[in-house]
């Protein structure tokens, strides 16, 4: 089937979303919540767009609205403008401190509103891709806690996790940069708790913390690794080599 | 044999009702040893005229008494027991002054029309023998004979909406989870009520759970499901127990579990406390919470009946809705369908608060005005000050004015007026409530009750909080007004779910319908109600003071001198504004003025 979007026509499938769609037509739509890896959170509502299906345009957050019929879609009308300007404005507020939401306010023209009280000095915009990250990857160390305008992500009782095996999955996938990683040669500490560095038996360079070795290992059910990913390819090269012998030369 | 109903709902317990029964089971003993009176002590569950309470009732002669205290136990058998007579203290007073004798012809109850609520305040809740003895799980006889197709054209044909506040048609709901060739399915109940004032779910699980469970398992029959869930807040602690003891009696007596009423079919029902969260009122929310996982709603684009609990097909209705599916399939949907306007049909329970005489809950066909529900049934504003807003649909509804008291009151009509009728609650408030409060009030629950997850519902009520409180303490600037506006629409327009793009809703409605009243807080300083103290203070008119001294006597601050008789004054320097001594004053001396004034 077919969907207009931005006045393109665009190829998709049924059950589709429409950011995938947009995407794939290149055609750009903000976001923040949303990570190829973790879809589904639809908490940063930065990709609204309007859709109308015949009877009449409304609003619905493109990461998760999927197709269900031919429709047209509008990803930068006047009134996404004005919203979307008026979300990035109120994050502004709540994550003074990010660079990523300073630069999208200026790319989309959100506006000044001195009248806003700050919320917050810090980089998070809440958006809960951590906690995602954490729960599907590795062992659920964090979550959000509290609700409403408490609500925060943190450890247990913001004390350092008994669970954590300091992955640092949630820092890699935050859009903002929000989770201080802080690593030496031999150490990483992240949420409050420092882990020792396994360095590759081969060339030397970082693979992880024990506790993350030994969690991956346990769910793929085989020893922990002690190559990093390159020194491990060149061991299967070799393997492949003893086995089908070198590849003459032309 | 004479019944005697004790009203055991939670407001009765609270007013001591416990302490009646157990006088009246006393006493009743101790005659038995000397006189035949066959007489038993029935407990109820809440007859909805809480602030009356305790309430009992002497059947069969239908005697209804009201403030009933232990002491007065004596002189109820004595005289009605024993002798057929009532105590005429213990009636209630109509609005002519004339005391009435049974339920029948109290001005509460005299227009109410009771199908929700039919069995409660008659039967012993728990009991499956006394819900029998009124026509109970006759309907699941019923369905358990007709195919499920059967039953859902039932109930579409009866044009049941769903109680809790969204009006989607039940029938239709059901039919979508039956289509589904999944298994299992899952059927749910929520009984998380958490509106401000609002306790019809409670009353009904309290006082007739075995009418939910019922409900529950037509459902189950017409979807296919074999496992349910009841999802009820744990501050309701009398519905927990009662629902559970229910659930136990009903598959004690082989109407639920592995085998209903010998049919072969099963349905096993399970109580899972709520902890306490609004949010989790919202469909999406509850399941998660259910399951275990933190409780936030997801986007509804694939909807429950679908992809449900554990992502299987399932249909989450009212308790209110349930408690009305047993009726429609004893009597019919043409039946129901007869009662209610042409799209809402059948009857609707309110929680009427607020500033009426009579507060409590009332049931009344679909389409009843505002106008009859406050004057008639509510008896019209207490010390008949002026109406001036009813507050509906709790923190997701709006604010009415009385330009639109003629209103009827169903699901669609309301809507376009901004307001909603939501799941009930209704609050009444004269003109000593500031409509600016109220509305900061509602964002102030808001706050703290949304899940935080989406950011314009968290970051949108937080800043609307900060406008609203600054225009409470007479730091507002009249630009706010559109600030409020454009940051509703927005909300209205781009939240994740129902709670957020209904969170604006009491600050738009106040907004249209009150703005005069934010205009006098901007500009004039002034809270015209009186109630935002950092705007008002108050002082004694000496031409109206007869010198009684209530205002001094109630005044917490010891503002207020002045001798017997002689005009009073308050010391403005001293005075907190509470607004006490307005309250006391019966002779309308104590004025209000800006506090700059």
């Amino acid at each position: 089937m077919n969907i207009t979007i931005d006045g393109k026509s665009c190829q998709c499938e049924k059950g589709e979303y429409i950011l995938q769609i947009a995407r794939r037509n290149g055609i750009i739509i903000p976001t923040l919540c949303h990570h190829d890896g973790f879809p589904g959170q639809g908490s940063c509502r930065l990709c609204i767009v309007e859709v109308n299906e015949g009877s009449g345009p409304k609003v619905v957050v493109s990461c998760v609205y999927p197709v269900s019929k031919e429709c047209v879609v509008f990803t930068n009308s006047e009134k996404i403008r004005k919203q979307r300007g008026m979300i990035l404005t109120l994050l502004q507020k709540r994550a003074p401190e990010s660079e990523e939401i300073k630069a999208f306010c200026k790319m989309y023209g959100a506006p000044e509103i001195d009248r806003f009280v700050k919320v917050d000095n810090s980089k998070c915009i809440l958006c809960g891709l951590c906690v995602k990250a954490c729960t599907e990857l590795s062992v659920g160390a964090i979550s959000t806690i509290n609700r409403g305008i408490t609500k925060e992500i943190a450890t247990p009782y913001h004390e350092p996790s008994s669970v954590c095996v300091g992955c640092g999955s949630c820092a890699y996938v935050c859009p903002t940069g929000a989770i201080a990683i802080e690593e030496t040669d031999e150490t990483r500490t992240i949420w409050g708790k420092t882990f020792h560095l396994v360095h590759c038996t081969s060339c030397g360079s970082v693979i992880g913390t024990e506790e993350e070795l030994a969690c991956a290992a346990q769910k793929a059910g085989h020893e922990p690794d002690t190559l990093c990913g390159p020194c491990r390819k060149k061991e299967l090269a070799k393997a492949f080599r003893h086995t089908y012998g070198e590849i003459p030369a032309e | 044999m004479k019944t005697i109903r004790v009203c055991c709902g939670t407001g009765c317990l609270a007013n001591g009702s416990r302490l009646v029964a157990e006088e009246f089971e006393k006493k009743l003993k101790e005659l038995k040893a000397d006189a035949q009176v066959e007489c038993e002590v029935k407990r109820t569950g809440c007859n909805g005229f809480c602030e009356n309470g305790p309430l009992v009732t002497i059947m069969p002669e239908e005697i209804a008494y009201y403030h009933v205290k232990p002491e007065n136990v004596e002189e109820i058998i004595e005289k009605t027991i024993l002798n057929g007579e009532p105590v005429e203290k213990l009636l209630y007073k109509n609005d002519q002054g004339q005391r009435v004798t049974s339920q029948s012809e109290n001005p509460f109850y005299a227009p109410q029309k009771k199908i929700a609520l039919r069995n409660i305040g008659k039967i012993a809740p728990c009991s499956v023998e006394d819900y029998k003895a009124s026509g109970g799980y006759e309907a699941l006889k019923k369905a358990l004979a007709m195919t499920p197709e059967e039953i859902i054209a039932e109930i579409n044909l009866s044009g049941l909406r769903g109680r809790g506040g969204a009006g989607f048609p039940t029938g239709r709901k059901w039919e979508s989870a039956a289509c589904y060739d999944v298994t299992p399915k899952y059927v749910a109940c929520n009984g998380d009520e958490g509106d401000p004032g609002a306790f019809m779910d409670r009353s009904i699980l309290e006082g007739d759970p075995h009418s939910v469970l019922e409900g529950m398992a037509i459902c189950a029959l017409a979807i296919g499901a074999e496992e349910g869930f009841l999802y009820i807040r744990d501050e309701y602690s009398l519905a927990v127990n009662n629902i559970k003891e229910a659930i136990r009696a009903a598959e004690a007596a082989g109407i639920l579990g592995d085998d209903i009423l010998g049919s072969g079919k099963k349905l096993k029902l399970q109580v899972v406390r709520g902890g306490g969260a609004f949010v989790c009122g919202e469909s999406t929310a509850l399941m998660a919470s259910v399951e275990g996982r933190v409780g936030e709603p997801r986007a509804k684009y694939i909807r429950s009946v679908q992809k449900g609990l554990w992502e299987k097909p399932t249909v989450l209705n009212n308790v209110e809705t349930l408690a009305n599916v047993p009726y429609i399939i004893l009597h019919g949907g043409a039946n129901y369908a007869s009662v209610g306007t042409e799209k809402s049909k059948g009857t609707k329970v309110f929680a009427l608060v607020g500033k009426v005489k009579r507060t409590g809950l009332v049931e009344v066909p679909m389409g009843a005005t505002l106008r009859h529900l406050i004057f008639d049934i509510g008896g019209g504003i207490q010390n008949d000050r002026p109406f001036k807003a009813v507050q509906t649909g709790g923190p997701s509804g709006g604010c009415i004015p009385d330009s639109m008291l003629d209103l009827p009151v169903d699901f669609d009509t309301l809507k376009e007026y901004g307001a909603m009728m939501g799941s009930g609650g209704m609050i009444v408030m004269d003109d000593r409530s500031c409509m600016v409060e109220v509305a900061r009030y509602y964002v102030q629950f808001l706050c703290g009750e949304s899940c935080g997850k989406c950011t314009p519902c968290r970051e949108g009520l937080k800043q609307m909080l900060a406008i609203l409180t600054d225009i409470c303490e007479g730091k507002g600037k009249i630009e706010d007004l559109d600030l409020l506006e454009e940051l509703g629409e927005m909300m209205q327009d781009a939240s994740l779910c129902a709670l957020g793009k209904s969170a604006p809703n009491p600050v738009l409605t106040t907004l249209k319908y009150f703005r005069n009243e934010y205009e006098a807080h901007i500009l004039e300083h002034r809270c015209p109600a009186g109630v935002c103290t950092k705007l008002t203070s108050f002082a004694i008119d000496p031409e109206k003071c007869k010198g009684c001294t209530a205002c001094a006597k109630a005044c917490p601050a010891g503002a207020i001198s002045g001798e017997l008789k002689t005009p009073h004054h308050i010391d403005k320097t001293i005075c907190i504004s509470c607004g006490s001594c307005r309250e006391a004053c019966r002779f309308g001396a104590v004025m209000t003025e800006g506090r700059d004034a």
